[in-house]
């Protein structure tokens, strides 16, 4: 027997026991959408937590500390420390993309007679642009760069005219050449009567070239300025000195350290292992991930006991197929004795018996399907502010509350199939061993 | 004449808990091509019993079975379902039409099951619906015919593809005297056409009378053997 003949002889004998069949669909259907929307609750709740954390900072970052305490081991290497050799080994771990070393100064921004102040951060040249920012506008910074600012998003709308009476904020092309950058406080402001010249430290004016504003994220690189580290060691340098401080150098012998590093990782996936790594090197790291990881778990626990649920309920309705094929086959003995006898073969019976139930399945998983869809949609429009009052009880406040990506769909439909047939497997070999004399015994 | 059908001492014995009721005491029998046989004896005389074993449904306690050269009595049931597909043809007591499918599908069915292009099996239907006199009613279903009328149904889904052997177990019970009448002309017109071997089951003396051969069966064993006047 061709499949074809035999789905054409399973649907008929679906249709003869409309009634049964339907329930028996509707059992499925029911499971099925039950187990989907259940699950798409806990994707949902994955993607807004997913999305809370993104809001707490750029995932691919880890941000890097040199190890706690500054504690040294009696002749032994200090555990934790950011410098250009310890560096160039944490860039070659696997999932590492760009490290750079952070230097940062606060300081003062002039264009013309406006002013602003900002954090300055020194990175190495060429890993702006692997860190992924993106650009609005001009270029990132590159390695012969040195008196060359490139802005975060909003940092140009900071400036404003310390001279004017409202301080009022003045949005300021910062792709121009007469930036001024310095460490004075003062810059711009009128000259204060009365300031005892002896007292006045002379801070220098650097004249720096903006060519870069880095799109909007949301995130801390909105408000800082990039520039090449090595530029911004001197400035401080120079500022510290000017300042009457003493040089910097605290190591006085050996290499040169850094406070802080940034560690860009390709793939969020490899960010949380590679947050665990550093740590255990020795460094203080801090990554927006460190979050993930609890807040999945508890997602993961939802979305097991939601889908659990679901399940009890595709269950009964295994259950519910296993019934109806085998009061089917109670029905049809004398049938399935005689299609024995008039020539078909052990296999086709089982085949015929378990495309039914199979049948079954796949029907009732795609109307389930079909009604998960519908429920989702309405879960995410007309009941979301309902839902979502119940969602954030368990610290979840995305946008949507019900995600059904390609693959559940796909899955379900197959899996309630798959229950169909595996329901139908019993009442099919049950049917297969039936004695095909039954049906001639009947005088 | 090698026969068609060499049946040699075979004895069935039932099992019932601890009771073992013979069904078939010894019987020996040949049945030559194009012969029509009718087993005659009243209920519980073992001609069913004899029929399904001939036809492969049931295997013997003892002795054996040929059908051609094949024996019968020693093929598995999935050697034994190809070949039944094959060569007999079955006409039941009770139609056993499938209700959900049309007359033309029903007829199509033993082709179905041995796989026949679809086209090919629909025309052999038509054809063998059209010989037992129901042209025009091969849409309707089961429940839209009369007695008489499904049972033609029925032996037009036994003669469709022209096996060799066809039987019949009680084929006209269900029907009044009339249409019993019309169904076993229609029966043994059809069967002598094609050359075909009849075994037919049943109580019933008027039928015997179609036959070329009646065999009398009283508790397993054969109790005359009639030969007609052809």
């Amino acid at each position: 027997m061709n499949t074809r003949d035999l789905l054409s002889l399973c649907a008929k004998n679906l249709m003869r026991r409309k009634t049964r069949t339907l329930l028996a669909i509707i059992g499925v259907m029911v499971g099925t959408c039950a187990v989907v929307v259940m699950l798409s609750i806990g994707f949902g709740m994955t993607q807004s937590y997913e999305e809370q954390i993104q809001s707490y900072g750029d995932l691919h970052m880890i941000e890097l500390y040199s190890g706690g305490g500054g504690f040294q081991g009696v002749g032994g290497e200090q555990q934790g420390v950011i410098s250009d050799k310890t560096l160039a080994s944490i860039e070659k771990m696997d999932g590492v993309t760009a490290v750079t070393p952070v230097v940062s100064a606060y300081m003062t921004l002039g264009i013309g007679k406006y002013v602003t102040s900002a954090e300055i951060i020194g990175v190495k040249p060429e890993v702006l642009e692997k860190f992924n920012y993106g650009l609005q506008e001009g270029r990132y910074l590159n390695n012969a760069d040195k008196d060359v600012l490139v802005f975060g998003s909003q940092i140009p709308y900071w400036f404003y005219n310390p001279q004017s009476k409202n301080y009022e904020s003045v949005e300021q092309d910062v792709i121009t050449d007469k930036i001024i950058l310095t460490a004075d406080w003062n810059y711009g402001q009128k000259p204060q009567s009365g300031t005892a010249d002896d007292d006045k430290v002379e801070y220098k004016e650097y004249k720096m070239k903006g060519v870069g504003l880095l799109e909007m994220k949301n995130d801390s690189p909105d408000y800082c300025v990039y520039m090449n580290i090595s530029r911004l060691e001197e400035i401080v340098k120079e500022t510290a000195k000017a300042e009457g401080q003493r040089t910097t150098t605290m190591t006085g012998t050996g290499e040169k350290t850094y406070d802080r590093a940034y560690v860009y990782v390709g793939d969020i996936n490899d960010t949380e292992r590679l947050s665990k790594e550093l740590k255990d090197l020795g460094y203080q790291s801090y990554s927006p991930i460190d979050w993930l990881a609890s807040m999945k778990e508890t997602a993961n626990m939802i979305q097991g006991i939601l889908g659990g649920i679901g399940g009890i309920s595709l269950f009964v309705a295994a259950l519910s197929i296993t019934n109806t094929m085998i009061m089917s086959i109670y029905e049809r003995t004398k049938e399935i004795g005689v299609m024995k006898v008039i020539g078909a073969n052990l296999r086709d019976i089982r085949k015929l018996f378990l495309m039914e139930a199979g049948l079954i399945g796949f029907i009732g998983g795609i109307i389930g399907v079909i009604l998960s869809l519908t429920l989702s949609l309405l879960m995410n429009t007309v009941l979301r502010d309902l839902i979502s009052i119940a969602l954030s009880s368990f610290g979840a406040y995305g946008t949507t509350i019900s995600i059904i990506p390609a693959w559940l769909i796909v899955a379900a439909v197959v899996f309630a199939t798959g229950i169909g047939v595996l329901a139908g497997y019993s009442p099919a070999k049950r049917a297969m061993n039936l004695s095909a004399l039954e049906s001639l015994r009947n005088e | 004449m090698e026969p068609l059908i060499k049946v040699t001492n075979v004895r069935k014995i039932y099992r019932m808990g601890d009771e073992r009721v013979v069904a078939l005491d010894n019987i020996s029998l040949e049945i030559y091509r194009g012969e029509v046989v009718c087993f005659l004896g009243t209920s519980g005389s073992g001609k069913s019993t004899f029929l399904n074993m001939v036809a492969g449904l049931e295997k013997p306690t003892r002795g054996e079975i040929y059908i051609g050269n094949i024996p019968i009595h020693k093929l598995n049931e999935e050697q034994v379902t190809l070949f039944r597909q094959k060569n007999i043809g079955f006409i039941f007591q009770a139609y056993h039409l499938m209700p959900m499918l049309t007359a033309l599908e029903n007829v199509s069915m033993p082709l179905i099951f041995r796989n026949v292009e679809r086209k090919k099996r629909n025309q052999l239907a038509k054809d063998a619906l059209a010989a037992v006199g129901l042209k025009g009613y091969e849409n309707r279903k089961p429940t839209q015919m009369s007695g008489g009328q499904q049972q033609r149904v029925g032996i037009a889904r036994a003669l469709v593809g022209t096996p060799k052997i066809i039987f019949a177990d009680e084929p006209t019970g269900n029907l009044d005297t009339h249409t019993t009448k019309d169904v076993m002309q229609l029966i043994i017109r059809e069967v002598r056409k094609h050359n075909q071997t009849l075994i037919m089951v049943t109580h019933d003396r008027s039928i015997a009378n179609y036959a070329d051969k009646v065999v009398t069966i009283q508790d397993g064993n054969i109790l005359k053997v009639e030969e007609g006047d052809k």
